[in-house]
C-alpha cells in the first residue's frame, strides 16, 4: 500500500541465544536482526491534534500555529515520535488481520508462531534530542538487541528488546527508544 | 503553560506538580484510532478477558509515556529540555482507573554545563498501586544565565 512506510534499507544479520522456549520456536536467529529501515508520510496536523486530545495534554503548541511559533511550528507530543513512521504492515482489511487485530508486531517481522503467544509492552527507554514537526517525514531504523526468557507466575515469558533510531529528512536524530516486549503463552493453544 | 521553573529553584526529595488522567473506553479508542493500534486487548472486553486473561479492557502502555513526557514537559516548561525516559509496566492501567501522575527529584547536578535533574516517576491508579514505575531526566534553565 503506497500509504503505509516503505522499507528503504535492511538485511538480516545472524545471532545466538541459549533458552529452551526460544530454541524450540527457532527465534534465536532473529537477536543482532537489523529489522530494516522504514519511513512514513508527512506526520499531519490532524492526526497530532486527535492524538493531543487522547492523552488529553491541553499545550497549544500542538494544534494552534500561533502558539506553536516559538518551537518553530505545530509539533507532535514527545512521545508520538514512536508513532511518526506508523507500524509498518499494520494497515491490512480485517481478513489479513491475525486474531489480536494486528497484522505485524513492532521488531519482528514475519517470525514464525508469533501469534501462539500473546504480547503487551514491558519496559521502554527513550532519549529525545529534537522535536517532531508537523510535515515531517520521519526515518526509524529498528534492531533486535535481545531475547530472554523467563519463568513467570503461570508459565514461561519471553522478552524480546528492540532498539530504534529516529531521524527526520534533514538528517537529524530525533529520538533513540529502547523497547522490551513481553510474550505470554495464551489461554488457548495455538491461534486461527 | 506555567511559569519557568529554574535550576537553582529546586531541590532533591521536592516533588513536582502532579496530573491527573481519567482513562475511558473513549480515551483508549481515541488513541489507538489516532495511531491505528487495533489490538483487541484494548477495546474488546470479552477477547481482553477470556481469551488474554486480563483483568478488563486495558489501555495502551504507550499512553504512560505519553504521561510522563506531559509531566516532564510542563515541569521543563519552555526553557528546559525533557532528555530522557524510562518506565516499566508493571500493573495494567485500566479503562475507567483515575491515575496520578506524579514525580520526585532524586538528584539535581551539573553536566557539561547544563543543569540536570534525575527524577522518580509513577503512574498510581485509585488504589494506590503504581502501574508503571518510571524515571526521567530533565535540563533545567539557570536563573542566571
Amino acid at each position: 500500500m503506497a500509504g503505509e512506510p516503505q522499507r528503504t534499507e535492511g538485511k538480516d544479520q545472524g545471532g545466538t541465544l541459549k533458552g529452551s522456549l526460544l530454541e524450540e520456536l527457532g527465534w534465536t536467529k532473529y537477536v543482532g536482526q537489523d529489522t530494516g529501515t522504514w519511513t512514513g508520510e508527512p506526520v499531519l496536523a490532524r492526526d497530532v491534534r486527535r492524538y493531543a486530545l487522547a492523552i488529553d495534554d491541553p499545550n497549544p503548541i500542538y494544534r494552534d500555529p500561533g502558539a506553536a511559533r516559538k518551537v518553530g511550528g505545530l509539533v507532535a507530543p514527545l512521545f508520538y515520535v514512536t508513532w511518526a513512521v506508523g507500524v509498518p504492515g499494520s494497515e491490512r482489511g480485517t481478513k489479513e488481520l491475525g486474531e489480536d487485530g494486528l497484522a505485524t508486531f513492532v521488531g519482528i517481522p514475519d517470525i514464525p508462531n508469533v501469534w501462539d503467544l500473546g504480547w503487551v509492552r514491558g519496559g521502554e527507554e527513550i532519549e529525545f534530542f529534537e522535536r517532531v514537526h508537523v510535515g515531517d517525514r520521519v526515518t526509524v531504523n529498528g534492531k533486535i538487541v535481545d531475547m530472554k526468557e523467563k519463568e513467570g507466575k503461570s508459565g514461561k515469558l519471553l522478552l524480546v528488546t528492540s532498539e530504534f533510531v529516529y531521524t527526520n529528512q534533514a538528517g537529524e536524530k530525533l529520538a533513540t527508544h529502547r523497547l522490551t516486549m513481553i510474550g505470554t503463552p495464551r489461554k488457548e493453544a495455538g491461534h486461527g | 503553560m506555567a511559569s519557568q521553573t529554574f535550576f537553582e529553584d529546586v531541590r532533591e526529595g521536592q516533588e513536582i506538580p502532579s496530573l491527573r488522567k481519567d482513562v475511558s473506553p473513549v480515551s483508549i479508542l481515541m488513541y489507538v484510532a489516532s495511531v491505528w493500534l487495533m489490538d483487541r486487548i484494548h477495546f474488546d472486553q470479552p477477547f481482553a478477558t477470556q481469551r488474554r486473561g486480563l483483568p478488563g479492557v486495558v489501555a495502551p502502555g504507550n499512553m504512560g509515556g505519553d504521561y510522563y513526557a506531559q509531566l516532564l514537559s510542563e515541569f521543563a516548561g519552555d526553557d528546559g529540555q525533557v532528555r530522557k525516559m524510562s518506565f516499566q509496566f508493571r500493573n495494567f492501567m485500566l479503562a475507567d482507573d483515575v491515575l496520578e501522575v506524579g514525580g520526585r527529584i532524586v538528584k539535581k547536578y551539573m553536566s557539561e554545563g547544563k543543569g540536570i535533574v534525575d527524577l522518580e516517576l509513577w503512574i498510581k491508579n485509585q488504589g494506590q498501586v503504581n502501574c508503571v514505575p518510571g524515571k526521567g531526566l530533565v535540563a533545567l534553565p539557570f536563573r542566571k544565565g
